[in-house]
């Protein structure tokens, strides 16, 4: 049962808990981060950058975002192994879904058309 | 706080698993894990739809119809709410009461205008043309964004209900734990409409 103890102990001593201002400069990392997806949304409506290059930097983006959000707010980095476990597994599986489908199905109306 | 914290309930050690994690906390992250793989769902039901739409005689161009100056606002708003729901754990966990109400509160404010905001989006869009049933982009769309939205809600409705039950004590280890298990569901859906944000509207 030491890892009862250990978890009781580090809720007492919050552990997971960063301090206020470290959450208001998380916040305005991501706000940054929305503005620069959003001025690159626009940007491209000139068509002045490559569409593939668009997406791959809001793909990055919005990763360093997701995982901000993640890593931070939901305390993810640094909590109990089985929490990442429980949920990195399926992300991983939501994104090889997402990709094998957009692979397969690329350009393609066959179905439902 | 001017109770007495022998008057505090003291139930921190009820809900912990063998594997030294508390029971509820290790449901909710394996029930956002299983949200994930929902939204991945429509997310990828979005895209494959995507060209059968183009190609379509009922074809709507979702570049007519997006707005990405709301949407903008309504991420913003989602981005703030978050960030509101870490001071709310944060204040709760130090006892702080006065700061506890108000970061949650803003927090339920926040998801309410977010609801507010997407209701007034879904309202645009119908008076344009573009309904559930108008197209396979309508239908994908909707789908997916009013799954979102009523996340939303339940997460709106989940943090008041969280708040009268943990306003008395909220750094109360079982109440500080109802607090932040809300949290992580709240954060998850600002999490999911970071990626709706990217991959609908902006990509």
């Amino acid at each position: 049962m030491a890892g009862h103890h250990e978890e009781q102990s580090s809720y007492a001593h919050g552990e997971h808990s960063h301090s206020d201002r470290f959450y208001w400069l998380v916040a305005g990392v991501l706000a940054v981060v929305t503005a620069l997806e959003v001025a690159l949304f626009i940007v491209n409506e000139q068509h002045l950058i490559a569409k593939w290059l668009e997406v791959t930097l809001l793909l990055i983006l919005s990763t360093i975002k997701g995982a901000a959000v993640v890593m931070f707010f939901m305390h993810l980095k640094g909590d109990a192994g089985i929490f990442k476990f429980v949920f990195l597994v399926p992300l991983a599986f939501a994104t090889t879904l997402l990709l094998s489908f957009m692979v397969l199905f690329s350009g393609h109306v066959g179905i439902a058309g | 706080m001017s109770e007495s914290s022998m008057t505090r309930p003291h139930t921190a050690t009820a809900h912990h698993t063998s594997l030294g994690v508390d029971n509820r906390k290790l449901g909710v992250w394996a029930f956002i894990g299983s949200e994930t793989l929902f939204f991945a769902t429509l997310i990828t039901t979005y895209f494959v739809f995507a060209p059968v739409n183009r190609a379509r005689p009922d074809f709507q161009d979702p570049r007519k119809f997006l707005d990405i100056e709301l949407t903008t606002v309504l991420a913003s708003i989602l981005l703030a709410s978050s960030l509101t729901m870490v001071l709310a754990l944060s204040a709760s966990k130090r006892g702080d009461r006065r700061n506890f109400t108000i970061w949650l509160l803003a927090t339920v404010g926040l998801g309410l205008a977010f609801i507010g905001g997407q209701v007034y989006e879904f309202n645009h869009l119908y008076h344009e043309g573009l309904t559930l049933s108008s197209s396979l982009f309508g239908t994908t769309f909707f789908v997916l964004t009013g799954f979102h939205g009523t996340h939303v809600a339940i997460g709106v409705i989940w943090l008041l209900s969280v708040f009268f039950k943990v306003r008395t004590y909220p750094d109360s280890p079982e109440n500080a734990m109802d607090v932040e298990i809300a949290g992580l569901y709240w954060h998850f859906v600002d999490l999911v409409w970071v990626a709706i944000f990217v991959l609908v509207y902006l990509i």
